[in-house]
């Protein structure tokens, strides 16, 4: 997803997944604005047919989470030189950059470990490209359309074994206008058991 | 000669079973298949016993009964694609490539948005594509 929109995208989005070359999967590009109209739909489509905050988030985060699935199959095979993660700091590493790299064109801002718990990380963006065109209303409360990245990490850490809780809030950052977005991972128990048996 | 290919998931359940040979007993794939999933689950645990890399994917012979040799190959969400064998003399490449294909046609199925995750693969298209990858095996190349 990118800004330039190319032409014929849209036929070009039918070829079939597997058959796309690595060398031009990096380059794949998917014009913003047709992506930026297909999430609004999709917020839409949920908020007339739920009662509350919670709701949306969670059928968001349901939405990312097939995505997320998909993701990493797609991504393992086409990377040369495949290797299964098995450890906490790779599968994170992972996340960060190859598939913020493959979703966004970039890698992530910052991935950071949280001081308090052992089993939280936080991967932080300053500006999500989803949000980019949403304002959330005041009356949502602490709502965040980052809900949809969060369910595609959520799938991609519990794909490779990871179970984990993700979530997406709001970080306020002083000297700035807009807040900066936070992806929280929290770790189940099972997976930090197995961290410390294999270290 | 491939007798049969099989895909199992993370929980060990069956995703797609196909035999490829006529007059055999299905239920005797089913079953070689079964006993393979214990000797993968002893490859992944015990890395330095088998001498191989924890987190390689192609896994190699899994083990030789009296007319099948069975191979393995563990992708990175923990699914794993079996190829039962009737050859004798089968080159470690030959197989690779094959496991390469099948792991391309897999994630098309898969990605499928009407594909449910963990359910059986009903998509004709990945059995023709699986049918057309098992015709070309082991077909001479120069």
């Amino acid at each position: 997803m990118a800004d330039a929109p190319k032409k014929g995208t849209l036929r070009a989005a039918y070829r079939r997944a597997a058959d796309i070359k690595p060398r031009d999967a990096r380059t794949w590009q998917v014009s913003l604005n047709a992506f930026a109209f297909l999430f609004s739909e999709m917020v839409q489509y949920n908020q007339t047919r739920v009662d509350n905050i919670a709701e949306l988030e969670h059928r968001l985060e349901h939405a990312g989470y097939g995505v997320g699935l998909r993701m990493l199959e797609l991504l393992c095979h086409r990377e040369k030189g495949n290797r299964r993660e098995v450890r906490l700091l790779g599968i994170l590493s992972f996340v960060h950059s190859t598939l913020w790299k493959s979703l966004f064109g970039k890698v992530a801002d910052s991935l950071e470990k949280g001081t308090e718990n052992e089993d939280e990380y936080m991967i932080s963006e300053k500006e999500l490209l989803v949000n980019r065109f949403i304002s959330v209303p005041k009356d949502m409360g602490a709502f965040n359309c980052g809900a949809y990245v969060a369910g595609i990490v959520k799938g991609v850490l519990d794909g490779s074994g990871f179970p984990a809780r993700v979530t997406a809030h709001f970080v306020p950052v002083e000297g700035q206008p807009r807040p900066r977005t936070t992806i929280l991972i929290k770790f189940s128990e099972e997976v930090l058991q197995r961290e410390a048996r294999l270290s | 000669m491939i007798a049969c290919v099989a895909v199992v998931g993370q929980q060990n359940n069956p995703l797609f079973i196909e035999s490829f040979t006529e007059g055999e007993d299905e239920l005797k794939f089913h079953y070689i298949v079964h006993c393979s999933l214990d000797v993968i689950q002893e490859k992944v645990s015990n890395p330095k016993k088998t001498g191989s890399a924890m987190n390689e994917t192609f896994l190699g012979l899994l083990y030789p009964t009296e007319d099948y040799k069975v191979y393995g190959y563990l992708t990175n969400t923990r699914v794993k694609f079996l190829l039962v064998t009737t050859d004798q003399d089968v080159r470690d490449i030959d197989v690779r490539n094959f496991f390469r294909r099948f792991h391309a046609a897999y994630v098309d199925a898969v990605s499928n948005p009407f594909h449910v995750p963990g359910k059986r693969i009903i998509s004709k298209a990945f059995t023709e594509r699986v049918g057309a990858i098992v015709k070309s095996f082991g077909a001479p190349t120069t």
